[in-house]
């Protein structure tokens, strides 16, 4: 049982994982990206029409990944160059993200909701199944496939270059003083586009996961509110490397749970409102405390 | 080896209708330290923006080492080895000292471009090796944010020698220093200038232009008024260029006939903003008929005393007014019981800029009658006593609905004193009137606030312009980090004043 | 005049832009756009029915964008006014099965008002925080709209279920908690009509009474506001309040006007769509009703379109979406950028 919660969980945190890692290194330069979600449905569609086309999950995934990079590079230049609200226009790149796909699903495909198509490749298992056997982990490392390696390997190295690259210094002071970032001949704006480009193609990758890491098939509800847990993720863990990658751990370990709990008559739907709850919660606590440190 | 490191010729520059630089022309040495002086508004920043690559001018042209310039922007700038120290630092706050250091421009360990490693080790070392060549000590791994404000200065001015500075721009930067870190600064200043940088020091301080200066250069509505060798000329000669050639304003100096007490603090202590100092056991009483003067350095508690006073910061200690207690009591509320605020920061705090005339002047009359009957607002009412208000100052404006922040400061600083000695108030706190106004206007401020004491009325007056003090206060009482150490007579001598400002830990 | 002329650019050319990535999209999967257009305005307006099923659809976005509206001319960023509309549909919707049918005619209003004060209940929660803990309320907002989808669709299935017709509904409220149809058979129900008197009360109420001119001098300037006596924190949990009114109202019609019980998926986006009007329209109660119903023709045009062409309906998101990201572009920033070029 506890077996089955902890191989599932570590595919259901894997998504929310990248598009958080995103999505902090986004608001460490000072952009809350609130189209997470848009761009990872993005990258779930590309992912699954590219597989199922050269029957490469690497090809599908590059695929998922380079297409919502651009996209969160044009998000960005809205916000950096056209003055658009982060809030607003993140909120509306959801909506018309949604809105495109579902168009094109039904223009090219003739279907609306779900996609199937024949022949995706899914993402292969890292790992032959023979470790099964190993106590405990077995069948969470038999389940393990290279995103999710690559997800741990970036959080891992995060907080390296973060601290002490070039590029991580000029984030975070890109987020801190924009106006001392350019005093001393950087550019903030081109620092905020490099980072919502780069939480794009994380997403793209989240939504790539989502989408070929065990079905092959592409639904409009597939994201199912992720971007937004990676949001609270972030959050909850804020803006820190270790701190968020423990809250996604915990959401996808949730989201695992959720599922059996129900046969304890938990209400699945409450459940899954757990994370947004916790982040209130969070952020009461956290805000609290620094009110108290200020007096 | 170039006798000019950096020269502006004819610059002009128009914001809309308003012509900010009207063909400045002038030129710093290698090794020289070269002042420009002039009041709020004379053009000053512009000129420093144009230079910076901030701004282009419309016409004019910039020479740095006899070779012509036009900058993409002040990254542009940097790279043609002019620096500037803003008036607010510019540190990233939550970053540390080295990290501000070094951005832009890191000493790198492993690897090229953007993902190279930082060397900490040599940046560490630079800035030691920085430090101690100017002369001081910095603790490198401190956020930026919690630094002392001298340290912060220090450290932009290393920042900039690091990356190659040769001509070097200050503005006003003693304007947030106590005394003895001018005297610190100036020091370093002068070493940099042996070492062949040039200095352009922005000031509205006469009397440290005579001090650190060779040259100086008066500013006056956009034009070069005066320029002279510090050696050729004196401190009387400069000021006299600064206000057109009269001498500064002579305000008919005449003293209140204070009467019974208004306002009477004891014990008051509060927290502080940063960069400021906490206020400790604050007691003083201010009398009807009397403008009681708040001397000292910027940031040393004036802008948290008059906060508490008003009730927009949490105090500790006692605050009455005719005997009544308000301690506790919120701004709403003491605004209620008889008190006027006129903010140090007018655009931020003082008014609400986008706002119109109208509002702006009725502001806190606009939930009692005549305006409001409690339920819904008289449009009329509103328009006859913004309309009232406004004709008792002699505000010149266009039109009631015009945004406040399209009048001149010294208008929209009327519009704020109309509306708050409109009460009339018993008690008017006051906090930098002057500010950004012209001579004019001063004028006028000067006397409105004149009239409100012989009224009656009681006056705190802060002000970082001594002679502003010493023209209108019955009484100095001297702050100095966050204490009151002493209280003269209006007409005492300056040095003395000057010694209580620069009172170190007084009475602890 | 300047200001007009701002606020109708400002209308304008966010609408503009989507129309063209729209006429851009139909003209690749071989459509006429013009034609796609003209349709669409016959289908929205045509007729009497067709404007009437255009003004039913805007009236749950006239309630959204009025209500955040209220916030963000206070400089509060709430976009919480979906959350506040499902609680308030929920809860007017119980009452309106629950409480006994003899209560005749003043059932309706008792649902109205139940669903009002419940939506109250709810934003004051984030304005709450925002006021006394600075907790960041676009957050707390967002946060609080997945809790209040996660809360419905668990009532609607466990609790509140009703007992006849299966999956995600509730039972169907008393014929006296109704609100009455305007045009029968259209939807267009009296709903409508409450909406466009709140709308009235946000014009009065923004230009003729203290609380009104309190919220914009705080959306303009909090110290300023401080200075001149004004509660910051009272005007920001005011602003949050009368925001989950309306939003709680718009809830509560909605499902007594339109659908007669609550389902799961009982708001369609409504507040991210009303926060596109509120955005378009720049908080003014005459951009937010023209905002409105735009988008209300929009909804109820694209579904009809989709029956008769093969355009699909979600071109009405593309549309949305991209009104919404360049809902406040500033405008002056293009024309600089090109003069500085040339």
């Amino acid at each position: 049982m506890i077996e089955q919660v902890l191989a599932a969980g570590v595919v259901l945190t894997t998504p929310i994982l990248l598009a958080a890692i995103g999505g902090l290194v986004n608001r460490q330069a000072g952009i809350v990206n609130i189209a997470l979600e848009g761009k990872m449905l993005v990258g779930a569609f590309v992912a699954v029409i590219v597989s199922a086309a050269t029957g490469s999950w690497l090809v599908a995934t590059l695929a998922a990944a380079l297409v919502s990079m651009v996209i969160g590079w044009g998000f960005a230049l809205t916000i950096t160059r056209l003055g658009a609200n982060m809030i607003t226009a993140g909120l509306g790149l959801n909506v018309l993200a949604a809105g495109a796909i579902g168009f094109l699903m039904s223009i090219i495909y003739g279907s609306s909701g779900t996609l199937r198509l024949p022949e995706v490749a899914l993402l292969p298992h890292v790992f032959p199944q023979s470790v099964e056997a190993v106590p405990l982990l077995g069948p969470m490392l038999a389940n393990l496939d290279p995103l999710t390696i690559f997800a741990v390997l970036l959080i891992a190295v995060l907080p390296f270059l973060l601290r002490a690259t070039r590029f991580g210094l000029w984030i975070r002071a890109t987020g801190n003083a924009a106006p001392v970032v350019r005093s001393v001949g950087l550019k903030p704006k081109l620092m905020q586009e490099a980072s919502t480009a780069f939480a794009g193609f994380l997403s793209g990758l989240a939504g790539a996961q989502l989408a070929l890491a065990s079905i092959g098939i592409f639904n409009e509800g597939l994201t199912a509110g992720r971007g937004f847990i990676a949001l609270a993720a972030f959050y909850f863990g804020r803006d820190r490397p270790w701190q968020t990658a423990a809250a996604c751990l915990l959401f996808g370990l949730l989201d695992a749970a959720q599922i059996r709990m129900q046969t304890v008559g938990l209400p699945p739907r409450l459940i899954g409102a757990l994370p947004y709850l916790m982040v209130l919660v969070a952020l009461v606590i956290t805000q609290m405390r620094s009110l108290r440190r200020a007096q | 080896m170039t006798t000019i490191a950096l020269s502006a010729a004819n610059i002009w520059k128009s914001y809309g209708s308003v012509q900010a630089n009207r063909g400045i022309s002038l030129s710093v040495a290698p090794g020289e330290i070269h002042a420009i002086v002039g009041e709020n508004g004379a053009g000053k920043s512009t000129l420093m923006r144009v230079l910076q690559g901030i701004e282009r001018p419309d016409s004019g042209h910039v020479t740095v080492m006899d070779r012509e310039v036009a900058f993409s922007g002040p990254g542009d700038a940097l790279a043609h080895g002019i620096g500037m120290v803003h008036q607010e630092f510019m540190l990233a706050p939550d970053l540390s000292l080295l990290e501000n250091l070094v951005l832009g421009d890191e000493p790198v360990s492993f690897g090229r471009g953007a993902f190279a490693r930082i060397d900490w080790q040599a940046a560490e070392a630079q800035g030691r090796e920085l430090a101690q060549r100017i002369g001081i000590e910095v603790d490198w791994h401190r956020r930026a944010g919690a630094a002392p404000v001298h340290i912060q200065q220090f450290v932009e001015i290393i920042r900039l020698l690091r990356r190659g500075t040769k001509i070097l721009i200050l503005d006003e930067p003693t304007a947030v220093l106590a005394p003895q870190q001018v005297t610190e600064l100036f020091d370093l200043l002068r070493r940099i200038r042996e070492d062949g940088t040039a200095v352009l020091f922005i000031s509205h301080k006469i009397r440290e232009v005579t001090a650190l200066a060779d040259r100086v250069t008066v500013i006056r509505q956009g034009e070069v008024a005066f320029a002279a060798a510090v050696s050729e000329t004196d401190g009387e000669e400069i000021a006299s260029h600064i206000v057109d050639g009269h001498n500064p304003v002579t305000d008919n100096v005449k003293r209140g006939t204070p009467g019974s007490i208004v306002l009477n603090v004891t014990g008051l202590s509060a927290a502080s903003v940063e960069k400021s100092h906490p206020l400790h056991d604050i007691s003083l009483t201010v009398h009807a008929g009397e403008i009681v003067g708040l001397a000292g350095v910027a940031g040393n508690g004036q802008v948290e005393l008059m906060e508490a006073l008003f009730g927009l910061r949490a105090a500790t200690g006692k605050v009455e007014l005719k005997g009544t207690d308000l301690s506790g009591l919120d701004a709403d509320r003491r605004r209620a019981a008889g008190i006027g605020f006129i903010s140090a920061d007018r655009r931020h705090e003082g008014l609400a800029i986008e706002a119109s005339i109208e509002e702006n002047t009725i502001a806190g009359a606009h939930r009692a009658a005549p305006i409001s009957n409690g339920l819904w607002l008289s449009l009329r009412a509103r328009k006859a006593v913004a309309l009232e208000r406004l004709k008792r100052l002699s505000v010149k404006y266009g039109t009631l609905r015009d945004p406040v922040g399209s009048l001149s400061g010294g208008n929209q600083q009327r519009v704020v004193f109309a509306r708050e000695i409109a009460g009339p108030p018993q008690l008017l706190l006051v906090s930098q009137p002057t500010r950004g106004v012209d001579l004019n206007g001063i004028a006028a401020i000067h006397s409105i606030l004149r009239d409100f004491r012989d009224a009656g009325g009681a006056v705190l007056l802060v002000s970082e312009e001594l002679d502003e003090l010493q023209v209108l206060s019955d009484r100095i009482v001297v702050l100095a980090q966050g204490r009151i150490v002493g209280e003269l007579g209006a007409d005492a001598d300056r040095r003395d004043i000057g010694r209580l400002m620069v009172m170190e830990g007084a009475g602890v | 005049m300047t200001n007009w002329l701002n606020r109708g650019l400002g209308f304008a050319v966010p609408l503009l832009i989507a129309l063209l990535v729209s006429a851009v999209v139909l003209l690749a999967i071989g459509e006429n756009p013009l034609d796609t257009f003209s349709l669409m305005l016959t289908e929205a307006f045509g007729s009497p029915r067709r404007l009437a099923s255009t003004l039913s659809a805007a009236t749950p976005l006239l309630f959204t964008a009025i209500g955040t509206a209220i916030c963000f001319r206070a400089g509060v960023f709430n976009v919480g006014a979906d959350g506040a509309f499902l609680i308030g549909g929920l809860a007017a919707v119980v009452a309106g099965f629950s409480l006994p049918a003899e209560l005749g005619w003043a059932l309706a209003p008792i649902c109205l008002a139940i669903g009002a004060i419940f939506g109250a209940a709810w934003l004051f929660i984030p304005g709450w925080l925002l006021a006394k803990l600075e907790v960041d309320e676009v957050v707390s907002t967002l946060m609080l709209n997945f809790i209040a989808a996660a809360i419905t669709g668990y009532l609607v299935n466990g609790p509140f279920l009703s007992a006849q017709s299966g999956n995600n509904v509730t039972p169907l409220v008393h014929e006296a908690a109704e609100l009455s149809r305007l045009m029968p058979p259209a939807t267009l129900h009296s709903g409508f009509l409450i909406a466009l008197a709140i709308l009235a009360a946000y014009a009065f109420w923004t230009r003729r009474t203290s609380a009104g001119l309190e919220g914009a001098w705080v959306g303009l300037n909090r110290r300023f506001s401080r200075v001149v006596g004004v509660s910051v924190q009272r005007t920001i949990i005011l602003a949050m309040v009368l925001s989950g009114v309306v939003a709680g109202l718009g809830g509560a019609a909605h499902g007594l006007g339109q659908l007669h019980r609550f389902t799961d998926g009982f708001s369609a986006g409504y507040g991210f769509t009303g926060m596109a009007v509120a955005l378009l329209g720049r908080n003014t109660p005459l951009g937010m009703l023209i905002g409105s119903i735009l988008f209300g023709a929009l909804a109820s045009a694209g579904t009809t379109i989709q029956l008769f062409s093969n355009i699909p309906l979600d071109l009405v998101n593309i549309i949305q979406g991209i009104v919404m990201i360049f809902a406040v572009i500033e405008l002056g920033r293009i024309t600089i950028r090109r003069r500085s070029k040339t």
